[in-house]
């Protein structure tokens, strides 16, 4: 792997934390949620991350180059399995027989936390691309 | 004294009908060129992603910024050899007899 492969590495790490924050702006956005297409209240989403090789193709043919290093994607974002919070609202035109009104799963807390940990994680990647900036500057400048 | 310097004479037929610099010199270029079409492709990535981003077709900003990174630090690298080249060609014009 070259020095711009670890540029790349932290670009895929960026873009994966990037989605992440996504989906958790989309969490806090949706907490009040009754209604969706689906039908039901909102469910509270999760990325889920996945490592994955390089894809440079000459390593892929070269299977005995054991490159260590491999970028992040996101595999999936899945629908929390929780059960919804069920609210006694009698009057809410969304309120079952019984009055009560099924609001999604969202803890402010939790997504909060989650999204401080999406942007810290992305100014560590930011960090990442700028040291390799630095690290090939100063190769170039060994020929000055 | 009795074997002078002789002075230069370059006749036309000279120039270009030598061989071996040819090869060496022309496997250089070609790696020079090849070097070169590739700051050119970055830079062209560049410029698409930058575009696609101003233009809101859904590149990623940091995806744009990093394939500007990506050209400058190769126009830099190219810049560097080019320095390089020069210099060893003014180092050889300088050269006293």
């Amino acid at each position: 792997m070259n020095l711009f492969g670890m540029l790349e590495l932290s670009g895929s790490a960026l873009g994966a934390e990037r989605q992440r924050a996504e989906v958790v702006a989309s969490n806090m956005a949706n907490a009040q949620t009754t209604r969706t297409p689906a039908g039901g209240p909102y469910r509270r989403q999760l990325v889920v991350f996945q490592a994955q090789r390089f894809p440079r193709f000459s390593f892929a043919l070269a299977a005995l180059h054991r490159d260590p290093a491999s970028a992040v994607r996101v595999a999936a974002v899945i629908p929390d399995q929780r059960p919804s919070v069920m609210r006694f609202e009698p009057g809410h035109p969304d309120a079952n027989p019984e009055g009560y009104v099924a609001y999604p799963q969202v803890d402010p807390i939790e997504e909060m936390t989650d999204l401080l940990s999406a942007v810290r994680a992305y100014e560590l990647n930011a960090s990442a691309v700028q040291a390799t900036k630095n690290m090939i500057t100063q190769s170039l400048d060994l020929l000055r | 004294m009795s074997n002078p310097i002789p002075s230069i004479r370059i006749l036309p037929a000279d120039i270009g009908t030598s061989p071996t610099s040819a090869a060496d010199g022309g496997q250089f270029l070609d790696t020079l060129h090849q070097a070169m079409n590739e700051v050119e492709g970055a830079q062209g990535d560049a410029a698409t992603q930058v575009a696609q981003v101003l233009n809101g077709q859904g590149a990623d900003l940091h995806s744009a910024m990093i394939a500007v990174e990506k050209a400058d630090l190769s126009f830099q690298l190219m810049m560097q050899v080019r320095n390089r080249i020069v210099q060893a060609y003014q180092t050889i014009s300088n050269m006293q007899f």
